[in-house]
């Protein structure tokens, strides 16, 4: 062990350019089955289009309110589930990740002979769902996972010294009184001891059984962990004594971490770089210093707000998060957080959802609601059963009741006996722009002018 | 630094201790179980019943050549109990019903083993394929298991009995017949729970195989339920197989305490009510010792409060 923690610092600059990890365009889409037949009818767009890099010996903080899609992100990344598009690459170097870049970006029948067979090669070496045997082996030692519930991740049956020693086991690395002392020092790096082996995890504390957790982790000598919410189960006090755990392991093993988390303050020390996330998409990516102190999306902006520590520091006309997250199988048009934004402007994709989302708590307004007819998610027909029902929903578009940035994307709302005819300005996905070196966030307001 | 004897010694104590956490563990069991009294009940009455037939070959003279047929006094027909000889009487063909008593119980007891140790395989390999494949092949196989559950168990075992003809064999059949499906089925939710847990993503990320997952994470996990309903079989099984005998569909003269029942039935009438009731008794105890145990065994390791221990 102190072998391997004393090259690190030499190989530091070769090793550089070094991607652990690179996510292309990362899509997890979950079927939605209805019936005895179980069709699909619809899908809930878990991650829905992520890219970005983990370097070697890096922590990447992943943030976002729970049902943003955090946990399934990384599954992917951890081999539990396959990605529906995109892919994770692993061990690859910067050149050969922006000849990935390139090649992707290429539509599938336009690359030629030779284009696919580079990918093909690419993937075959660095893609994690299609290695070969050996590289297979070699990731699966190479990433390794700590889950939320560190009670859930143990076999309630097991024995701490069968749940640690099993990675040990499984690659043949070592038995009988070797795997016991392999497995004891384990145990030691992460606060416990030889006293601890024979015992089943409902015999300890829940940080206890995070360190637990981490120790088996550790086993294989990972170069990336994904820590998915390890301290968000635990008291304040033994959060912070994980925390200081899983800073000095990565100190001394040169580890990666891929860490998610839902409260920005956890990462604000661990993290190098930050990914926010939000419905299935990134909304910022940045240094950790340049997110905290120059935040550009209000997402971001509000995420801050409601870190009790992290408030005094911000913008503090940026009110907290209202509401929650919408529901991913429908996400919001344009701008996926238009419908909670602050400052959302009219050209932030508002739609025909919005007017529903938006008026569904005043009185009566849709009880004669027939038919709807959507000609694209910014246009819909709704026909009453009498033509009062559309005039008052036509007044109400027409007033206070809505946000003024919603009334003005109205292009039209004209009433045609008992149909109402309602039309918004069509808004494109808003696409991620570098704001500073390093630093992307998507969102239409422009810096600039603030 | 692997044969250092300091390592060494860590390492036997520590599988030393290892035991002792595992049979700690099980002492706790066993002392909540206990802790329930018509559960002791039913344990003391499935301990001497086993005693029983455990050792009659020697609590009683074997008959020859086969020990498992009854033995005939024809000499002493019909006498009550207390005749010399003959402590619980004898049938109208002059079976002595002790005999009968003591040699059904070890009837009773082979019957159920294999019945039960069959059908726990059948169901667990059944439902485990069910439970890990799904779809087509889970939703045929479920099938089958509904329409198994639907029809009452004595019916549907009367009457495969019945068509496979009268023999000892062919009951023990068509109890294993009938009685696999719950099997399968509790085989079945299991793996569905478990797979979903995440201690079993955990065991997959450190890249252990598919077959080892299932060994060690998810049979160990999924024992409890299937062998609480083994043990209501134990004595269920027992029950349906003496009523097939009794309507008769086993081999006449066996010691068995269906056939015995039948057997005596027709001496009710004229007052020998000895040689129905005493295996007929039997049969109750039997069934009633093992539904206890059961019961107890459920109550410690029902799901909601086992993770506490
Ligand atoms: N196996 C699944 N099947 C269907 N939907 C899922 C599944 N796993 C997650 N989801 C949905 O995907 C969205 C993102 O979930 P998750 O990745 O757990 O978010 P987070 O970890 O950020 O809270 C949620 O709306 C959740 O309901
Ligand atoms: S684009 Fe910017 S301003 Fe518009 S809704 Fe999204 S975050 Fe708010
Ligand atoms: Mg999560």
């Amino acid at each position: 062990m102190t072998m391997e923690s004393e090259h690190p610092q030499d190989d530091a600059a070769a090793a550089s350019d070094k991607l652990i990890l690179s996510l292309h365009g990362l899509k997890k889409h979950f079927p939605i089955k209805e019936g005895a037949l179980q069709r699909v009818v619809g899908q809930v767009r878990a991650v829905d289009g992520v890219s970005f890099d983990i370097r070697s010996g890096e922590t990447v903080g992943l943030v976002g309110e729970s049902g943003c899609g955090k946990t399934t992100l990384g599954r992917c990344v951890s081999g539990l589930t396959d990605p529906s598009d995109g892919a994770v690459y692993f061990n690859i170097t910067e050149g050969d990740r922006d000849r990935v870049d390139a090649l992707r970006d290429i539509p599938d029948e336009q690359r030629s002979e030779q284009e696919r067979e580079e990918l093909a090669a690419l993937d075959e070496a660095h893609c994690i769902n299609q290695l070969n045997e050996q590289a297979r082996r070699h990731y699966r030692r190479n990433c390794q996972v700590v889950f939320q519930d560190a009670f859930a991740s143990l076999n309630p049956r097991h024995l701490v010294n069968d749940i640690v020693g099993r990675p040990l086991q499984v690659y043949g690395e070592a038995s009988g009184s070797e795997l016991t002392t392999r497995t004891v020092q384990l145990l030691e790096q992460v606060g416990l001891g030889s006293q601890h082996l024979y015992r089943y995890p409902h015999q300890f504390s829940g940080g206890q059984r995070q360190r637990i957790s981490i120790a088996r982790a550790l086993a294989l000598n990972p170069e990336l962990i994904i820590l998915d919410e390890p301290t968000s189960a635990l008291d304040v006090s033994v959060q912070a004594q994980i925390l200081n755990l899983l800073h000095e392991l990565q100190r001394e093993r040169n580890l990666a971490y891929l860490f998610i988390t839902h409260d920005l303050s956890v990462v604000r020390h661990m993290a190098d770089r930050i990914v926010v996330m939000y419905l299935g998409k990134v909304v910022e990516a940045g240094r950790t210093q340049d997110i905290f102190e120059r935040p550009q999306h209000p997402y971001t902006k509000a995420l801050l707000a409601a870190s009790p520590d992290l408030s005094d520091d911000t913008d503090t006309e940026i009110p907290t998060l209202e509401g929650t997250v919408p529901d991913p199988a429908h996400p919001p048009q344009g701008c996926r957080f238009h419908t909670r934004c602050p400052v959302a402007t009219p050209a932030c994709g508002w739609d025909v959802d919005d007017v529903v989302r938006g008026l569904e708590n005043q009185e009566n307004l849709f009880d004669g609601l027939s038919a709807v007819n959507r000609v694209s998610p910014f246009e819909a027909q709704l026909t009453f059963d009498n033509e009062a029902s559309a005039r008052a929903l036509a007044d109400t578009l027409h007033s206070n009741a809505i946000s003024a940035s919603m009334r003005e994307a109205l292009e039209e709302a004209v009433v045609r006996d008992r149909t109402i005819n309602i039309r918004f300005n069509p808004a494109e996905e808003v696409e991620l722009t570098e704001r500073a070196p390093g630093h992307i966030a998507a969102c239409v307001l422009d810096p600039a002018a603030r | 630094m692997v044969d250092s004897p300091n390592t060494d010694q860590i390492y036997l104590q520590t599988r030393d201790s290892a035991w002792r956490v595992r049979a700690q563990r099980g002492w706790e069991l066993t002392r909540t179980m206990l802790a329930n009294p018509t559960t002791v009940i039913g344990l003391t009455i499935v301990v001497l019943l086993i005693l029983m037939a455990l050792s009659a070959p020697w609590i009683t003279e074997p008959n020859t050549p086969d020990a498992y047929q009854m033995p005939r006094d024809w000499s002493a027909v019909r006498v009550p109990p207390g005749s010399p000889g003959h402590i619980l009487g004898t049938t109208n063909r002059g079976g002595d019903v002790l005999y009968g008593v003591i040699w059904g119980a070890r009837t009773s007891l082979k019957l159920s083993l294999m019945v039960v140790s069959l059908t726990v395989v059948i169901g667990v390999v059944i439902g485990s394929v069910a439970g890990f494949t799904g779809g087509r092949v889970d939703e045929v196989l479920m099938r089958i298991v509904d329409v198994f559950l639907s029809i009452p168990e004595l019916i549907f075992a009367l009457a495969i009995a019945a068509v496979l003809g009268p023999s000892f064999t062919n009951i023990i059949l068509a109890l294993v017949v009938v009685f696999w499906v719950k099997y399968a089925r509790i085989m079945r939710s299991q793996i569905i729970r478990i797979k979903q847990s995440e201690y079993i993503d955990a065991a997959r990320v450190i890249g252990d195989s598919k077959l080892r997952i299932y060994l060690r994470d998810i049979l160990p996990n999924s024992f409890t339920p299937v062998m609480v309903q083994a043990t209501l079989d134990m004595g269920n099984i027992v029950l349906v197989g003496a009523t097939l005998s009794f309507i008769g569909l086993s081999e006449a003269g066996i010691a068995e305490w269906g056939v015995l029942v039948s057997e005596g039935q027709a001496g009710i009438s004229a007052g020998r009510w000895w040689a129905p009731t005493f295996p007929g008794l039997m049969v109750f105890l039997w069934a009633l010792a093992f539904n206890l145990v059961g019961d107890g065994l459920r109550d410690v390791f029902d799901p909601r409060t086992e993770s506490a221990r």
